[in-house]
Order: structure tokens, then C-alpha cells, then sequence
């Protein structure tokens, strides 16, 4: 096994005020080192997605730490926070988020013309573009392309900063079986590297290529025992 | 619930769900109402400042000059006219020394009048009563030298006299922008003469025929000129003609901009709220409710905004457009005018907005409840291109994203790109003002310098080093002899060939050669209905009429046109007094310290020529500071359209936005995004500035405000780079502005949106 990439504690999130307040998280804890899946499994609403966007550094905690790479989510400025999601995070998610301006390639590359971005970024990702077997349809615009060519454009995208930890959001909850596989596949294939990945899904096909399945319940994750299935 | 309060309730309770997008809506309106407002009320109030002071002042239909003469013989006369409704008399003694307050000058002008319509209009305290010793202060005079009523002026050798009040008659502009300034005195002595008829026509329209029968019937009198109502507003409104044109202009706009503005604004909420008004649709509302709630929704942001834009505007103009209308001795339109101006303004405002609002929700409305809950757009998708390449980074991706609504683009684009072209104009304007004050050759005037010299010495002027030549110009007023009321000036030389000295451009036909023969300026052409081949038959100061025949039109820039070029040997015959100052044109490069000493020599001193309007500084000051309320409201409008642009902008493609954050975007990557955008607009609305510029208001403006001229309203390459260079700036400022504000908003705000 090796280091630790993610580490959360004591993550507590309030929705609403007054009668419609609800605790979301509610002290929740989770690991994750590099080379490992998770999967994080729960019922609609139980708080998931929000989960990810705290790990992430796209929303911030009532309550509790984050660190990813050893560089602190929680208490982070705006800027430190961006500069954290452009070197160390690659986000996917589930309407894939591509530029319906920009083809398939310049969605890719989209990262690597942020001020401040690592060199190399736009070979790698033209070489993700290969990898993926995306160069036919490099040059189509998103709504010309099927959902799992779009997703596997999310994935490089996601992968152009060469980033340690990879949270991915429902990443087949839009695809059919088929492409839903290869996605999951080439997830797999992102942890194998040596990156760290979090997925939030409700299907058990996902969960199932998981080294560890999380299940959120009441605002903490609790672990899932192997080979059981989850219901969500 | 009728259909009317449910829309309303519905759109109340929308806006008070959304206050920032409400604000924002808001602000829109606000600079549009504002533009508005300035531009309206500025050419309302100067387009009709003559005829309100020519009302108020009760101005007379025709007014006569002539010689000191006794009243009850020219009382008889004049009675005896045909289609006269009244008639009074006055006695003008120029060249009065003046003083108050510490202030003085040689060049009053007291007006006695006796008793009959008076033909000013008193603004302050009473008219004078006869033989009290109180006087009546022209405003001009009273503002340039801060005389009130209760106050006193000393008045040539008749000394301190009260003021007991302030008038305005605008048979001339105010002093100091004219050289007299104006005091009133009544007297009821029978026995002191007039030189004045005031004569007010039954029929103002046949105002001819008086002119003609009192021409007829005026034996006796000596030095007669007649000038009408219509003759006193041209040359009047020659001095503002060039404002109230370009605010027209303007105005006209304000007007356009506001409504793409506003289109754009209704159309890009409909695409926001399409969920929205598909559940509406869902639950059985009828398309015309849905639209009436948009139109409510439309109008409840634009009331106030309007309200509060309009007045803000007209108040920011009143106090500049004032001292405009002062400089021409014209009068404000009431507080209760401007009122109903405004009011009128704000309904067609509000109405505007509701139907620019109604008409994308009526659109949208008729598709399918379904379509409208997938959130459809509302424009339709285009066909897409292979291969659109990633090049430039961030900034072209920003520029994509503003281009990506293409009809709101090109009205982005055209309404900063109208804004833009308007300070282009203002631009032009005041360089034009400044030429025209400085520069003679702006009147086609060739000479440089002038002296005192008679036409005898021409010889040894023309001696001196570094002159080319010299000549006597001999200048006359006169007026048409078959339109009395028609003035015009005679200009000749007494070398008898003008061009030399002054050449302005022919219009049609060839410069005049003979004794015989005219050039006449197309303002003068056009009032007497001349062209090439015609006679030109003039009433100077001289006992007979004088004839020429006219080979030649030109675009004369000077008193309006209504000049005649003529040589100065028939003028002479008919026995009219010539006048004039020697003019000198130089040499290039001539030493103008030994031309003054080669002068100097001769007795006399040379005065340098300055441009038309060289002795009204203070009213190009006027005009300036009424141009600079005009161009801060544009640039105003053109930071909104920028930033609303952007905002609008940012808040439709908030999830693009927001993957960019999540990818790592942070602030300065945003502004580079936003200026990428922002430029994309500003640039492209320069081009569109200038070539509007250039193509269409600086021709209308120039053809509106002198056609008897050729106006150079174009705008120079300085300008242009100011104004290119200001739209960039505003680019700039806009990205930062909305950049910060975009940076505030949560990621995952945008992420929820898009997804």
C-alpha cells in the first residue's frame, strides 16, 4: 500500500436553518491512499455528491479537516483551493460537464491553459486522448459524440494535471451497460497507477470493481463488508 | 383571481425570489432610462427654447430699423400697413459705456421704449416704469456680472440707475456670447425719436406682405432694414443648430439601446426560467398567462429603474442645458413640461421592456410543456462545425463563450459600437468647435494676419517680406430685395478677386470673374432659391438696389451661408459705403515679428485671425460642459453593456464556469476569461464606432446642423485610438468587476445548474 493521498475527519455538513435544518455528514471519517478505489454507496439524498464536493474543495465543511496530499482542504483560501484542484484533483462527473464550444481535444486540454498549470499538460493529454481511443472523435463537439465518448473525455480531462486523487460523481449514472463498463474499467486502470480514487454511485457493478465500498448512513460512512450487496 | 393579478402576484414574488438578478435587471434599465433621460429632455428643451422665449418674450413678427425719426410720423406710416395687429417704438443708442459690480464696458446698447407690446420677456423682478430712473437688465448681462433686481448699473451719462428687473429677448443671443450688452429704459416723452418699429402681424404667416408694404410706404425713412421672426431663429439657431442635431441624433440611440438592451435582457430570463414556465404550462396555465407573468415580471423591475434613471438624467443635463439655453437667450421648459416629458418617457420605457419581455415568454410559450422541462433553449441549436481547434487559451475561450449566443453578441456588439460612435462624434464635435474658434482656414478663410491700412498702402504691404498679398475686404450687410426679411453680407475685395483670400468650396457652378458677376453661399442660395445663372438682386445700406448674376454656389460656412461674393465696383456705383480691415496672406513659414515691424513702419499693427466663433469662448465653454454631461452618460452606458454582457454572460454558462473553477480556474484565470469576452464585444463595437461614425451620424449630424457648409465632422485617428483605447479599458474594468463578483459565487452552484 502506498501513502495516504485523501484523509478526512470529523466532516459535518448542515443544509437549511431552523425547522428545515438537516445534519448531512455528521462526523464522518475516511482514508484513502494511493492505488485505491473507493466506492461510496447510500441513498438518494443521504449526502454523497456533498461529500465529494468537500473532499474536493468545492464546498467547505461545517465542521472537520480534509487534507489531499498531504495539503490542507478545510481553512484553504479560494486561490489555495484552486491551485489544490489544478495540481492534485481531477474531477468527473456525471453530465460529463463538457464545453459545448470546444471539440473533444480542446475540452481535454482545458486545464493545462490555466495560469500556473504544470508543463506537459497538453502532451499528456493528447496522449490520454490515444490511451482512451478517443483520436477518431478528438475533433466532434460534445453533442456529437455518444455518452461514453463523452465521459472518457471527462476522465482525461480530469487526468491532464496528473493529479493524485480522482473523485468521480456518478461517473455511469448517465451510460448504458456497455460504456458504463469501459468507464469503469479505465477508472480501475487510474487506481492501478498509483492514484487515488473516490467514486460516489449508486450502482453495485461500480461498487463492485471497488477495493473498499463505503456506505453513507446518518452522515457517517461506514464500511461495507466485501461482496455484499449494497442497496441503495 | 383574474388573469392580470395572478400574473402580477406571480412576478412579484419571482423578483422578491431572485434580488440580485432583479438588481442587476434593474441597473440595466436604470443607465438606459438615464441616457434617455439626458438626451430627451437636453434636445427637448433646446429644440423649443426659441419658440418658448419667442412666445414669452411676445416677439414681433417683423422688426424695422431706420433712422432716428420722429414717433407720431412713423406712427402714422406704420398704421396704415396692411394685416398689422399692433405695432410699438423704441430708440436704440449703442456704443453706451456700462459698469457695475466692478465690471464695465464700452459697448452697451439702451434701449428706450415707450409704452405698447414690448417684445421681451421679464424674468426676474418688473419692467421699467418711465422717468424713475430704473432699467431693466438684459439675463446675459445679469449673469455674466452678477446684477440682481434691487441692484444698480451706471448707464453712460445719465449714471446710477435701479434695476428692477431681467429680461430676455431672443431677437439675438445674450451677451457676452454677443458684444452689446442690453439695457431697457422707459420713457413716455413724445418728443424723443425712435429708430425701431416692433410690428406684430395679424397673419405671422404672410409676414411678406407687411415686409413688402412697409418697403412700399417708407418714404422718409433713411437707412431701412427689416429684419422677420424667421430670419432672427436662423441666425439664432445657427449657435445651437450643431447641439440639438447631435443630441437628436443621440437621443434617437439612447432610445435603440435601451430597447436591444432591454430585448436581450427579456429574451436571456425566458431562457433561464424555461423549467419554470414549463411547470406553469404543466399545471394547465394558458401561454397568454405565462406571457402577461413575464410581462408583469418585465415592467415591476422597469418602473422604479425608469422612474429613478429618467429623473437622474434630467436632473445631471438641466443645470448645462440652461446655461446653454441663457447663451442664446432662450428659455428652460417649465418644471410642469418636463414632468409630463418624463412621464411620457417612463410609460413608452415601461411599455417597451413589458413587450421585449412578453414577446421571447409568447415564443417559448408555444412549444410543448415538455420541451420547455428538458430546458430547451430558447434560440435553436446551430450545426456544428468539425475541428474547432483550442487555440489561444482562456481569453479565446472566453471570446467563444460570449459569441455562442450570436443574435445577443451582434446586439452587444451594435449597441456599444452606436454608444461608442456617439463619443466619437462628441469627439469630432469639440475638436470642430476648437477649429472653429482658432483656426480660419476651418471658414476657408486663406489670410493670416489683418491690419488698419486703406486700400492705397497695398502696394507696400505687399512689400514687406513673407507677405503674398494684400487686400482690402470690404464687408456690408444687406438684405434680399425680394425677401426683405432675408439678411445677408456682401463680402468683396479690393483687388476684385476674393479667392485669393477667402475660398470656400463650389458647391455648382464657376468662381465669378467680372464686376458683374457672384458667388453666393448655399445658405443664401437656398433662402432666395438662386443657382448658377440666376439674379442676385441685394438691398444694401444705399439709396439703390444692386444686381448680379450669380455664376457660382459655394459652401460657405460663415453667417450661416447667406453670403455673397462679389467685386466691389457695383457696390460702389450704388453708392454703398465700403469698409473694411486689410487682410495679408503670408507666405509659408513667413516671420510674422517682421511682418508686424514692416507694419509697425506703416502705422499700423497687425491682429492675427482667429476662426468664426473667436469671440464666444465662454459659450464653446457652455457647450463643452453640456458635451461632457452627454459623453459621461455614454460611457456609462457603455461600462453596462459591457458588464451586463458579461454577466449575463457568466450567469448562462455559470456550469462552464464552474467545471473551469473545478479544473483549477482561480480568479485570474476568470478575469482572463472575462476579459477574453469582453474584448470579443469591445473590439468589433469599435469598428462598428467607427464606421458608424463615419458613414452615418457625422454626415447626418453635419448635413442636420449646416448643409450650407461643408462641416468636418469626421473623426481624426486620435480619436479613434481614444475611443478604441476607452472601450478596451472598459473591457477591462468590466472583466474585473464581474470577475470578482463570479469568483464569490459557490462552485458548486453552477455545477447543480448545469447538471
Amino acid at each position: 500500500m502506498t501513502a495516504v493521498v485523501l484523509e478526512a475527519r470529523g466532516l459535518v455538513k448542515v443544509h437549511g436553518s431552523g425547522r428545515g435544518e438537516r445534519r448531512i455528514l455528521d462526523g464522518a471519517r475516511l482514508t484513502v491512499s494511493g492505488g485505491e478505489l473507493v466506492a461510496i454507496v447510500g441513498r438518494s439524498g443521504s449526502g454523497k455528491s456533498t461529500l465529494l464536493q468537500l473532499l474536493g474543495g468545492l464546498d467547505r465543511p461545517d465542521a472537520g479537516e480534509v487534507t489531499v496530499a498531504g495539503r490542507p482542504v478545510t481553512g484553504a483560501s479560494e486561490r489555495a483551493l484552486s491551485a489544490l484542484r489544478r495540481d492534485e484533483i481531477g474531477f468527473v462527473f456525471q453530465f460529463f460537464h463538457l464545453l459545448p464550444e470546444l471539440d473533444g481535444e480542446a475540452n481535454v486540454l482545458l486545464p493545462a491553459t490555466l495560469p500556473g498549470a504544470a508543463r506537459g499538460g497538453v502532451a499528456r493529454g493528447r496522449a490520454l486522448i490515444e490511451r482512451l481511443g478517443l483520436r477518431d472523435v478528438a475533433g466532434l463537439r460534445p453533442h456529437q459524440l455518444s455518452g461514453g465518448e463523452q465521459q472518457r473525455f471527462a476522465l482525461a480531462r480530469a487526468l491532464v494535471g496528473d493529479p493524485s486523487l480522482v473523485l468521480a460523481d456518478e461517473p455511469i449514472g448517465n451510460l448504458d451497460a456497455a460504456a458504463g463498463d469501459v468507464v469503469l474499467d479505465l477508472l480501475r486502470a487510474i487506481a492501478d497507477e498509483g492514484r487515488a480514487v473516490v467514486m460516489v454511485t449508486h450502482q453495485p457493478e461500480a461498487s463492485a470493481r471497488a477495493d473498499r465500498v463505503l456506505e453513507l448512513r446518518d452522515g457517517q460512512l461506514v464500511e461495507v463488508p466485501e461482496g455484499r450487496l449494497v442497496e441503495t | 383571481m383574474t388573469g392580470a393579478r395572478f400574473a402580477l402576484r406571480t412576478a412579484w414574488t419571482s423578483l422578491r425570489g431572485r434580488p440580485g438578478r432583479s438588481v442587476l435587471t434593474a441597473t440595466g434599465v436604470l443607465a438606459a432610462a438615464l441616457v434617455l433621460g439626458v438626451a430627451v429632455t437636453v434636445a427637448y428643451a433646446l429644440s423649443t427654447g426659441f419658440d418658448r422665449a419667442a412666445r414669452t418674450a411676445d416677439l414681433p413678427t417683423v422688426v424695422a430699423r431706420f433712422d432716428a425719426e420722429d414717433a407720431a410720423k412713423v406712427d402714422a406710416t406704420v398704421r396704415r400697413l396692411p394685416n398689422l395687429a399692433a405695432a410699438s417704438y423704441r430708440y436704440e443708442q449703442t456704443d453706451v459705456p456700462l459698469s457695475a459690480r466692478g465690471h464695465a464696458t464700452p459697448e452697451g446698447v439702451v434701449e428706450v421704449v415707450r409704452g405698447g407690446r414690448r417684445g421681451y420677456a421679464i424674468v426676474a423682478g418688473r419692467d421699467a416704469r418711465p422717468g424713475l430712473r430704473e432699467a431693466v437688465v438684459e439675463r446675459g448681462l445679469a449673469t455674466e456680472w452678477g446684477l440682481r433686481v434691487g441692484g444698480s448699473i451706471r448707464v453712460g451719462r445719465l449714471g446710477s440707475v435701479r434695476i428692477v428687473g431681467v429680461s430676455v429677448s431672443p431677437d439675438n443671443v445674450a451677451y457676452p456670447l454677443a458684444k452689446a450688452a442690453h439695457v431697457t429704459l422707459a420713457s413716455d416723452d413724445r418728443r424723443f425719436p425712435v429708430d425701431t418699429a416692433l410690428l406684430w402681424a395679424k397673419d405671422p404667416s404672410r409676414s411678406d406682405v407687411l415686409v413688402s408694404a412697409a418697403r412700399q410706404s417708407s418714404y422718409g425713412l433713411r437707412d431701412l432694414r427689416f429684419l422677420t421672426r424667421a430670419g432672427v431663429q436662423a441666425l439664432i439657431g445657427q449657435a445651437a443648430g450643431i447641439v440639438v442635431a447631435l443630441l437628436a441624433s443621440f437621443a434617437a440611440v439612447a432610445a435603440g439601446l435601451s430597447g436591444v438592451l432591454l430585448g436581450a435582457r427579456a429574451q436571456s430570463e425566458v431562457a433561464r426560467t424555461l423549467d419554470e414556465l414549463g411547470v406553469q404550462r404543466a399545471l394547465g396555465l394558458a401561454p397568454g398567462t405565462v406571457v402577461a407573468v413575464h410581462a408583469a415580471h418585465g415592467a415591476l423591475v422597469t418602473a422604479p429603474a425608469a422612474a429613478l434613471g429618467l429623473a437622474a438624467g434630467a436632473l445631471a443635463s438641466r443645470t448645462a442645458t440652461a446655461r446653454v439655453l441663457e447663451s442664446l437667450n432662450e428659455l428652460a421648459p417649465s418644471w410642469g413640461t418636463t414632468a409630463g416629458l418624463l412621464v411620457v418617457l417612463w410609460a413608452a420605457t415601461v411599455a417597451l421592456v413589458a413587450l421585449t419581455s412578453a414577446w421571447p415568454a409568447w415564443w417559448a410559450a408555444r412549444r410543448p410543456p415538455a420541451a420547455l422541462l428538458r430546458g430547451g433553449d430558447v434560440t435553436s441549436a446551430r450545426p456544428a462545425r468539425r475541428g474547432t481547434a483550442f487555440r489561444g487559451g482562456l481569453a479565446a475561450l472566453g471570446a467563444r463563450l460570449v459569441a455562442a449566443r450570436r443574435v445577443r453578441f451582434a446586439s452587444v456588439v451594435a449597441v456599444l459600437g452606436a454608444a461608442a460612435s456617439v463619443v466619437l462624434l462628441l469627439l469630432a464635435l469639440s475638436s470642430l468647435l476648437q477649429r472653429l474658434r482658432d483656426d480660419p482656414a476651418t471658414l476657408g478663410k486663406r489670410y493670416q494676419l489683418t491690419t488698419r491700412l486703406p486700400a492705397s498702402d497695398r502696394a507696400a504691404v505687399e512689400a514687406i517680406p513673407g507677405v503674398r498679398a494684400a487686400a482690402v475686404r470690404y464687408s456690408a450687410d444687406a438684405v434680399g430685395a425680394s425677401a426683405l426679411g432675408t439678411p445677408l453680407k456682401v463680402i468683396a475685395y479690393s483687388s476684385g478677386d476674393h479667392t485669393e483670400f477667402e475660398a470656400p468650396p463650389l458647391a455648382s457652378g464657376r468662381r465669378a470673374r467680372g464686376p458683374g458677376e457672384a458667388e453666393v453661399g448655399q445658405g443664401l442660395a437656398d433662402a432666395l432659391g438662386l443657382r448658377p445663372g440666376s439674379t442676385l438682386a441685394i438691398q444694401p445700406l444705399a439709396p439703390r438696389e444692386v444686381r448680379f448674376r450669380v455664376v457660382g454656389v459655394v459652401r460657405a460656412l460663415q453667417d450661416e451661408g447667406r453670403v455673397a461674393f462679389v467685386a466691389p465696383q457695383r457696390l460702389r456705383a450704388a453708392g454703398v459705403a465700403l469698409d473694411g480691415p486689410m487682410v495679408l496672406r503670408l507666405a509659408p513659414g513667413a516671420d510674422r515679428a517682421r511682418i508686424a515691424r514692416g507694419l509697425a513702419a506703416l502705422g499700423a499693427h497687425a491682429d492675427a485671425v482667429r476662426g468664426a466663433t473667436g469671440d464666444s469662448g465662454a459659450f464653446l465653454d457652455v457647450l463643452a460642459s453640456l458635451l461632457r454631461v452627454v459623453a459621461i452618460s455614454v460611457a456609462l452606458v457603455c461600462l453596462h453593456a459591457l458588464v451586463s454582457a458579461l454577466a449575463l454572460t457568466a450567469r448562462e454558462r455559470r456550469g462552464a464556469v464552474a467545471t473551469l473553477r473545478a479544473a483549477g480556474a482561480d480568479g485570474r484565470a476568470l478575469r482572463r476569461l472575462l476579459r477574453g469576452a469582453a474584448l470579443a464585444v469591445a473590439l468589433p463595437a469599435a469598428l462598428v464606432a467607427v464606421a458608424l461614425e463615419a458613414f452615418l451620424l457625422a454626415p447626418l449630424v453635419a448635413r442636420g446642423t449646416a448643409g450650407y457648409a461643408d462641416l468636418p465632422l469626421g473623426a481624426g485617428p486620435g480619436q479613434i485610438a481614444a475611443v478604441a483605447g476607452g472601450l478596451v479599458v472598459l473591457a477591462w474594468l468590466a472583466a474585473a468587476l464581474t470577475g470578482r463578483r463570479l469568483a464569490r459565487e459557490p462552485v458548486v452552484a453552477g455545477l447543480r445548474e448545469e447538471a
